[in-house]
């Protein structure tokens, strides 16, 4: 099951690069014991390697990760941001991304996760989506919407809904 | 011999499953037979030159002796339903014509 709670929402925080946010969100995960200590520092060395920079519609995204290793239990952790950070772009390294959310999936297994990362597309792919989520107010809130949004239920109850709506395009 | 859809990314655990995922579903969807849909990475590739039928690229690749047609897949990630959809009809269509 995915941990997602009010602690691993992050609203309006100031941060002046991509590297912060990263190390922020990984420290939130490790203080719940959801992933090693090192998670920050190894999610942002793939992230140098690899970036996640997103050039969502209307403002860019970023999703970072790291390997599996690291993650005792997969967890989302989400930050929105007072002033957009710079995220290189996952499909052009070259090119720099104003970004203004980040979704950081730390991930034990992606079959496991796979309606999550269906409905994250999902969501990825709905400017409206991305400005409803910008524009809630209180951790609280966000958190409602996203695990609305997500399908991930209350304490496990998503599964059964999942089963009957997840999936993309059909 | 099987075709091979391989769905490339960098270090891939969250991204490239996206794409595998609905690649698979639309495979299924279409009732396509001896299709394999696969995660490779890009480290890995070498491996798999000249057993691809169409690389769907989650980064950027900066090589052309791949053997096979590439297509972008970022609309699998950030793209609207229809765009999702479209890359699907794409990707199915090249396979078909191999």
């Amino acid at each position: 099951m995915l941990q997602f709670n009010e602690s691993l929402v992050a609203l309006d925080i100031e941060a002046v690069e991509a590297k912060a946010v990263i190390d922020l969100l990984a420290e939130r995960l490790h203080a719940q014991g959801l992933v090693s200590a090192d998670y920050g520092a190894q999610t942002w060395a793939r992230e140098l390697q690899h970036p996640t920079g997103l050039p969502t519609k209307p403002f860019c995204i970023a999703f970072p990760h790291a390997d599996a290793q690291g993650v005792n239990q997969s967890a989302l952790a989400v930050a929105s941001l007072k002033h957009a950070v710079r995220f290189k772009n996952m499909g052009d390294p070259d090119e720099d991304l104003d970004v203004l959310l980040v979704f950081m999936l730390a991930n034990r297994d992606p079959e496991e996760q796979i309606a999550t990362l269906r409905n994250l597309a999902l969501l990825f792919g709905q400017p409206e989506k991305l400005i409803a989520l910008q524009s809630r107010s209180t951790s609280r809130e966000a958190l409602t919407w996203l695990r609305r949004e997500l399908r991930l239920g209350e304490d496990g109850k998503g599964a059964a809904e999942l089963r009957k709506g997840g999936s993309l395009g059909a | 011999m099987a075709k091979l859809i391989a769905v490339v990314c960098g270090a891939g655990i969250n991204t490239s499953t996206i794409a595998e995922d609905q690649i698979r579903e639309k495979v299924e969807r279409e009732g396509l037979r001896d299709v394999e849909v696969k995660r490779i990475l890009y480290p890995d590739i070498e491996r798999f030159i000249g057993m691809m039928t169409v690389v769907v690229s989650m980064t950027k690749i900066f090589r052309t002796d791949l053997g096979a047609p590439t297509v972008q897949g970022m609309p699998f990630l950030i793209g609207t339903k229809e765009e999702k959809e479209a890359l699907l009809d794409k990707i199915i269509q090249m396979v078909k014509a191999a």
